[in-house]
C-alpha cells in the first residue's frame, strides 16, 4: 500500500514537472523530437526502477540525473559519441517554437551560441540560469564537481559577454588585487 | 586601470559573492568603465541565457492550448509548483509562467497527442499488474485441485456422446474430448468455466495415482506449436488448433506434458455426435455448472439441482 502510494507520488510529480523535463531533455539532446524520445524511455525507466529513488532526495534533481545518466549512457553505446552529441543550430532553434518557415522573435544569437555548445555545458547553464540549481545540485545532476560547474559557467558567461560585442579589454586571467578580505585572499591563492 | 577576472565578475553577476567582495567589486565599478563594461556585457549574457531558457520553457508550454478555467482547476488540483528564483522585477512575470507552467504540467500528457505515449507512461493503470491471462489463471485454478477434490461424491460423466455434444455447443465442433486411459488417466468429469465473456472448459482425469491432470479448451486463434510454461508446481502445455486454444495442466514434469499433448493433438476428432434422444427432454437437462469457481473465474449460472448431477458435473450422470 505504502509502496503503491510512493509510485503514486512519484508519478504525480513527475507529470508536474513534465515541461521542465521536457526543457531539460530537448537542451541536453540539443533537438525536441529526440528529446522527447528521450524523456519517454528516461520516464519508464524511472517508474520501473523507482525503488532507486531515494526519500527526501528532490524529485526534479533525481529526475534530472536519471535522464542525463540515460542519455550519457545511451551515448557512450555510439561508434562516434561526439558526432552523435553534437547539435544542429536550425533543429535547436526550433527549441524556441520557431517551426519550418515560422517567423518567431529567437535570440539568434544566444540560440547560436547555445547550440554550438557541448551538451553538458549547456546543461550546465539550464540549470544554473534556467532552473536556479546551486552549483552544488548542479554538479550533483550532471556528476561534476561544483568547481567544474563554476568553470562552466565563468567560460559560457564570458564567451557569450565577448559575441555580444560588449568585451573590454581586461585579460580573462587577469591578477586580482583587494577585493578579497586577509585570509580569503591566501586561500583563494591556495586553490589557483 | 584595476583588473578583474571573469572569474570574479562572473561569481559578482550570479550573486555569488560574500556581501564585503560584492561591495569591493561595487567600488571598482563605480571608477573604472572599462570593468562596468565587461561587467554589462557578463549581466547581459546572464540575462539572454535566463531569457532563452524561459523561452523553451513558454514553447514547450504553447504546444498546447489551454483553456483558463480548466488552467485554474487545474492549478487548484495540482500540487504547489516549485518556482525558479526570479528576481525582484521579474515576478508578476514569473507567477503567470508559474501558473502556466503549473497548469499545463497537469493537462499537458492528456492534450498533446505527440505525448500519447508518456501518457501511457504515466498512467496509473499502466503502474498497476498487468491482468492475468486465462492460462495463467487457468493453470493456478488447477493448483486448487486434489485428488479429494474428484474422488468424494462424484460420479463419472460416463455419457461421452453426450459430453461431446455440450462441448461442440460451448466451444466449437472442432474441440477434442480425448481419450487419455492408453497414457494411464481416466476422465472424470467436465465442467464449463468462464473466462470474461468467453466459455472455458476444463476436461478433468485422474490417473492411478497422484493428481488430476485437466485439459481446458476455449476459443483460441492462430494455430501454435505446444509450447511449455511453469506456472507455480503445475506445468502447462499451450497450443491453438483449428481455432480452438488448448491448455493442458497437471503437476506433472514437462516431457510427460508434451507427450499427452502430442498424443491430444494426433487423435482424430470425432465427429459430432447426435444431440441427446428425446427421451430426455432438453429443458430439463441441467446447463453446465462449475463446482469450485476458481480465482479470476466465473461459473455458469447455477442451475436447479438435478438428481443424477454429480456436483460439479457437466451433465447428469449415466450408468457405465
Amino acid at each position: 500500500m505504502q509502496a503503491k502510494s510512493s509510485h503514486d507520488s512519484i508519478r504525480h510529480g513527475l507529470i508536474t514537472m513534465l515541461p521542465r523535463l521536457k526543457r531539460f531533455a530537448d537542451v541536453l539532446v540539443g533537438e525536441t523530437r529526440d528529446g522527447t524520445a528521450l524523456l519517454g524511455r528516461a520516464l519508464r525507466r524511472m517508474l520501473a526502477e523507482q525503488n532507486r529513488y531515494q526519500r527526501g532526495t528532490p524529485l526534479d534533481r533525481w529526475a534530472f540525473s536519471e535522464i542525463y545518466r540515460l542519455w550519457l549512457h545511451e551515448l557512450r553505446e555510439q561508434p562516434d559519441p561526439m558526432r552523435q552529441a553534437k547539435a544542429d543550430d536550425k533543429s535547436f532553434e526550433r527549441l524556441f517554437g520557431a517551426a519550418e518557415g515560422e517567423a518567431v522573435a529567437v535570440d539568434v544569437l544566444t540560440a547560436g551560441f547555445l547550440g554550438n555548445l557541448p551538451p553538458q555545458q549547456r546543461c550546465t547553464l539550464l540549470l544554473v540560469y534556467g532552473e536556479g540549481f546551486d552549483h552544488e545540485d548542479a554538479g550533483r545532476v550532471l556528476d561534476s564537481p561544483p568547481d567544474t560547474v563554476a568553470a562552466r559557467l565563468i567560460r559560457a558567461s564570458a564567451s557569450l559577454a565577448d559575441r555580444l560585442g560588449a568585451s573590454t579589454q581586461v585579460p580573462p586571467s587577469a591578477t586580482i588585487e583587494m577585493l578579497y578580505p586577509k585570509g580569503q585572499q591566501d586561500h583563494h591563492d591556495r586553490t589557483q | 586601470m584595476t583588473e578583474l577576472s571573469d572569474e570574479l565578475l562572473v561569481a559578482y553577476v550570479d550573486g555569488q559573492l560574500a556581501r564585503e567582495q560584492t561591495r569591493a567589486v561595487e567600488k571598482v565599478l563605480a571608477q573604472d568603465e572599462v570593468i562596468a563594461r565587461r561587467v554589462a556585457a557578463l549581466q547581459e549574457a546572464h540575462g539572454r541565457l535566463e531569457a532563452a531558457f524561459e523561452a523553451i520553457l513558454a514553447s514547450e508550454v504553447n504546444e498546447t492550448s489551454i483553456e483558463p478555467m480548466r488552467a485554474v482547476a487545474a492549478l487548484r488540483a495540482s500540487e504547489p509548483h516549485r518556482a525558479t528564483p526570479a528576481k525582484a522585477a521579474c515576478v508578476t512575470a514569473g507567477v503567470v509562467v508559474v501558473i502556466v507552467t503549473a497548469a499545463v504540467a497537469y493537462i499537458w500528457p492528456l492534450t498533446l497527442p505527440d505525448l500519447g505515449r508518456w501518457r501511457d507512461i504515466l498512467t496509473p493503470r499502466q503502474a498497476e499488474a498487468p491482468t492475468p491471462s486465462w492460462h495463467v489463471d487457468a493453470a493456478r485454478a488447477q493448483g486448487l485441485l486434489s485428488r479429494a477434490s474428484l474422488e468424494v461424491g462424484l460420479e463419472s460423466q460416463g455419457n461421452r456422446d453426450f459430453i461431446a455434444f455440450q462441448l461442440a455447443e460451448a466451444i466449437g465442433p472442432e474441440v477434442r474430448l480425448p481419450n487419455l486411459e492408453p497414457q494411464g488417466y481416466r476422465f472424470v468429469r467436465a465442467q464449463l468455466l468462464r473466462n470474461g465473456d468467453q466459455p472455458l472448459v476444463q476436461l478433468l482425469y485422474l490417473p492411478a495415482k497422484h493428481d488430476p491432470l485437466s485439459l481446458f479448451a476455449t476459443e483460441g486463434h492462430r494455430d501454435s506449436e505446444p509450447v511449455f510454461k511453469q506456472e507455480g508446481d503445475v506445468g502447462t502445455v499451450f497450443w491453438c488448433e483449428d481455432g480452438i486454444a488448448y491448455l493442458l495442466a497437471g503437476r506433472e514434469d514437462e516431457a510427460l506434458l508434451y507427450r499427452i499433448a502430442e498424443k491430444i493433438r494426433h487423435e482424430p476428432v470425432a465427429p459430432q455426435p447426435e444431440p441427446p434422444p428425446p427421451a430426455i427432454p432438453a429443458a430439463a437437462l441441467p446447463p453446465f455448472v462449475a463446482d469450485t469457481p476458481p480465482p479470476g473465474m466465473v461459473s455458469e449460472p447455477e442451475a436447479p439441482p438435478a438428481e443424477a448431477a454429480a456436483p460439479g458435473a457437466l451433465v447428469p450422470s449415466a450408468p457405465n
